[in-house]
Order: C-alpha cells, then sequence, then structure tokens
C-alpha cells in the first residue's frame, strides 16, 4: 500500500481553506476561489485536487436542475467532508508563524533630524 | 431644434438608404427620411458602437433592412430615430413637433419593448407579443426585429457571456414573433444565425490547450476535469480572459499531473517539469497555430521578464514589481 505524501500547507493552500472557513457548508466552485484568492487556476486546481486526496474537501457536479434554469454550464463544487473544516482549521493554527517584521516601526530617519 | 441641413449627395451613407429605399418603394418621400437621418446624425454624434463604428451606421442598417421590407415613411423615419430617446437627450417633445405623433409614437413603442425585462422573455412570451401585436402597432415590432437582426450580424463584438443570453432570447421571442408578423425571411436568418452562435464553441485555441493539458492526466481523471474546466471557461466573458485562464492551467498542469499520478518521491519533481515542456510540444500539434502563439509568447514574456529582472540593480524590487503586475487586479 502506498503512504500518502502529507498535505504540504503551502501558502495558497492556506488562502485557500481560509476562503472556504469563511462558510465551512458552503460549496465553492473553481472560478470563485481563483476570484477569491487571486491565484492563478494553475495553483487552485491542483491544490484542490491534493485536499480532495487528502479526504478534507469532497466535489460534485452541480444539480442539473439549477445550472439549466440559471443558462449555464454545469459547475463542479467543492465542499469540506464531515471533518474537513476541522482538519484544515488544525493545519492552519500549526502553520502560524508569527511575523517575523516588528510591530512598532523604526523612527524615519528625515533628512535634517540628526545633526 | 436645428439640425445641420445640407444636399443628400453630400453624405454617401444617406445616399446610399435614400436609394435603396427607392428601389423598394419609389414614392418614399426622400424629404423626411433625410430629415430624420440629420436628426439621428446630430444626437448619436460621437457615440460608438461595441465594433467602434459611428453609433449612427446601426439606426441607418436598421433602417435599410426595413426598406428591403417595403416599409412605410414613418416606420423609417421611427427605424432612424428608435435609439435617440433612450441613447441620446433628444426630447421626445421636440421629436413630437418635428417628426409628428406617428412616428414618436412608433419610436416610444419600440423604447417600451426594449424595457420588458429579460427574465421574462421566455417561452411565455409569445403570448404577451402576440398581446403587444393585437393591441400595439405592428410597425413597431417590425423595427424591433430589424433592430434585432442588425445586432445578430454584429454580435461577435459582444462578450461571450452576451451572446449567449441574446441568442437564446433570439430563439425565443424574437424568431416566434417575425413568424407571427408573416417576415419569415428575417425570422429564419434570426433563427439560423442564434442557433449557430450557441453551437460556437467557445474560442477554439484556449479550449484547444485545455483538452492537450487534460489529456497529460491519469485517463480516469481526464473527462472530469476537463469538463470542470471548459465549463468555467465559457462563462470568462472575453477571449482573452478564456486564453489566460487556460495558460494558467496548462503552467499548473505538471503539478496536478504529479498529484494525481502519485509517483514515487524521487521521480516526483523531475516529472513536473517534463511534464510542464511535454504540454507545450503537443499543444503546437493538437492546439494550432493559435495555441502555439500563445505559448510562443508566454515563453517570450518569461524570457523577457527574467533579462528585466537580472539587468537591474534592484532585482528583488524588480521581481516584487513584476509578481504585483501580473497578479489579477481585484
Amino acid at each position: 500500500m502506498k503512504k500518502k505524501p502529507p498535505l504540504r500547507m503551502t501558502l495558497p493552500t492556506q488562502l485557500v481553506l481560509r476562503v472556504m472557513l469563511a462558510d465551512p457548508a458552503a460549496h465553492y466552485y473553481g472560478l470563485q476561489l481563483i476570484d477569491a484568492t487571486g491565484r492563478p487556476g494553475g495553483t487552485i486546481y491542483p491544490i484542490m485536487a491534493r485536499l480532495e486526496q487528502a479526504g478534507w474537501v469532497t466535489s460534485d457536479w452541480e444539480n442539473p436542475a439549477e445550472h439549466i434554469t440559471e443558462g449555464r454550464p454545469r459547475r463542479r463544487y467543492y465542499r469540506f467532508t464531515d471533518d474537513g473544516a476541522e482538519r484544515a482549521r488544525d493545519a492552519l493554527a500549526q502553520a502560524y508563524r508569527p511575523s517575523k517584521q516588528p510591530l512598532v516601526m523604526p523612527w524615519p530617519d528625515l533628512p535634517g533630524m540628526s545633526p | 431644434m436645428n439640425h445641420p441641413s445640407g444636399p443628400a449627395g453630400t453624405d454617401p451613407v444617406l445616399a446610399g438608404l435614400l436609394a435603396q429605399i427607392a428601389r423598394h418603394r419609389p414614392g418614399a418621400d426622400a424629404q423626411l427620411i433625410t430629415r430624420a437621418y440629420r436628426a439621428a446624425a446630430y444626437w448619436h454624434q460621437g457615440q460608438r458602437r461595441k465594433s467602434g463604428d459611428p453609433y449612427l451606421t446601426h439606426p441607418v442598417a436598421v433602417a435599410a433592412i426595413l426598406a428591403g421590407l417595403g416599409a412605410d415613411d414613418q416606420t423609417l423615419c421611427a427605424a432612424l430615430l428608435h435609439d435617440t430617446v433612450e441613447d441620446t437627450p433628444y426630447p421626445v417633445t421636440a421629436m413630437r413637433q418635428e417628426f409628428g405623433a406617428e412616428v414618436t409614437g412608433l419610436v416610444a413603442a419600440v423604447t417600451a419593448l426594449d424595457q420588458v425585462p429579460a427574465a421574462q422573455v421566455s417561452a411565455a412570451c409569445a403570448d404577451q407579443a402576440a398581446a403587444i401585436a393585437l393591441a400595439g402597432d405592428r410597425r413597431a415590432l417590425m423595427i424591433k426585429l430589424a433592430d434585432r437582426l442588425h445586432n445578430t450580424r454584429t454580435i461577435r463584438y459582444l462578450p461571450w457571456a452576451t451572446q449567449v443570453d441574446k441568442s437564446r432570447q433570439t430563439l425565443a421571442f424574437m424568431v416566434p414573433l417575425a413568424r407571427a408578423l408573416g417576415m419569415d425571411s428575417i425570422g429564419a436568418e434570426l433563427e439560423s444565425r442564434a442557433a449557430a452562435t450557441l453551437k460556437r464553441r467557445p474560442g477554439t485555441a484556449p479550449g484547444g490547450l485545455l483538452a492537450v493539458a487534460a489529456a497529460l492526466l491519469p485517463p480516469e481523471a481526464r473527462a472530469r476535469w476537463r469538463a470542470e474546466w471548459l465549463a468555467e471557461l465559457q462563462v470568462l466573458p472575453t477571449r482573452r480572459e478564456q486564453l489566460r485562464f487556460a495558460i494558467q492551467i496548462v503552467l499548473g498542469i505538471g503539478r496536478l499531473a504529479v498529484t494525481l499520478y502519485q509517483p514515487a518521491a524521487a521521480v516526483r519533481r523531475a516529472f513536473g517539469a517534463v511534464l510542464t515542456a511535454a504540454t507545450a510540444a503537443s499543444a503546437l500539434v493538437a492546439g494550432g497555430w493559435r495555441a502555439a502563439l500563445a505559448l510562443a509568447a508566454t515563453v517570450l514574456a518569461v524570457l523577457a521578464a527574467v533579462l528585466w529582472i537580472l539587468h537591474s540593480h534592484d532585482r528583488t524590487q524588480r521581481l516584487a514589481d513584476l509578481i504585483r503586475a501580473v497578479r489579477r487586479p481585484r
């Protein structure tokens, strides 16, 4: 049995998870996530595939009744699995790194300030 | 209100329109039509169609279509003026003084037809159309149909989503209406054009790129990703955005393939790079010259960017600038 590669918490992955955690029960489609994260499709779709493999997220074709009445092509919707949202929150918390930037800005060196 | 006037012979567009009218109805009132033409030219001055043509080309084309059907003077005047009330500050009272109640009434009826909300324009609207035809002026509906015909002939300048919308509306509402009014030739042209627009795939180059990209995925996953991307592609409004979407998918296909194939860790890195290169190569073959051109442009852009960054004093700053420029604006 092949061992599953661990899910790396890259920055775009964290972004996607944050967007989806804004409403963990909702479903999201690819273009929506691309727009919300500002990352290109070449980044987002592989992330969705990884999240699906890890069992955090599941995807399904949208109910035909909806896209036909709205007159647009069928969407593929992604949503969290039962424990997906919780695992995503844990992973985000673990991936958190305090900022290396000092909280207080250094005093600006304005011309003529120092003798 | 004074509109500049002069001899008809100086304006080739007007001369052409008058000739077309005279061919179908020799007794037409050329003077009245010339006045309507000048008023339309005056009020639409500076406005442009989505195609970039002067806006005046549209009312003139609509009037020419109607002239071909032998429409009367009032209908032709109203056709020339049909967008002035909605899209220009031409006061209705001034129009009534200059062209009379009949022409003004026709223009008002056409404008009112425009304001039927698109959501209502469905199969049920055939009845509504019949009601309007019975109650109101049949000539207003003729102008509306000629208007739609010219818009359909020039639909390629609109965003893709709008094209689909309008074409559906044309099939559901305008074609039955044309048949009901006995304008069979217009109905047939509207139907074939709208059907052709709906059948046309949204841009072959982006679609071809995506098909090539999907072909590199594991066989059991191909259909799903291709369908998902083509669906997203279709809702993007412009060709440029579609091409950009497709190129970005192609650039990320290595990562997706690695995820889906799950190769041994040692092979994983090289695999992604090789796949991206293979995509580029096969896009040349399967995607046709447009796809090849798009890829060549991308490669050149990347090369230019690399050179631009290397030949600068502050490389990190340049890199940051570049990333900011490439990111989609929010």
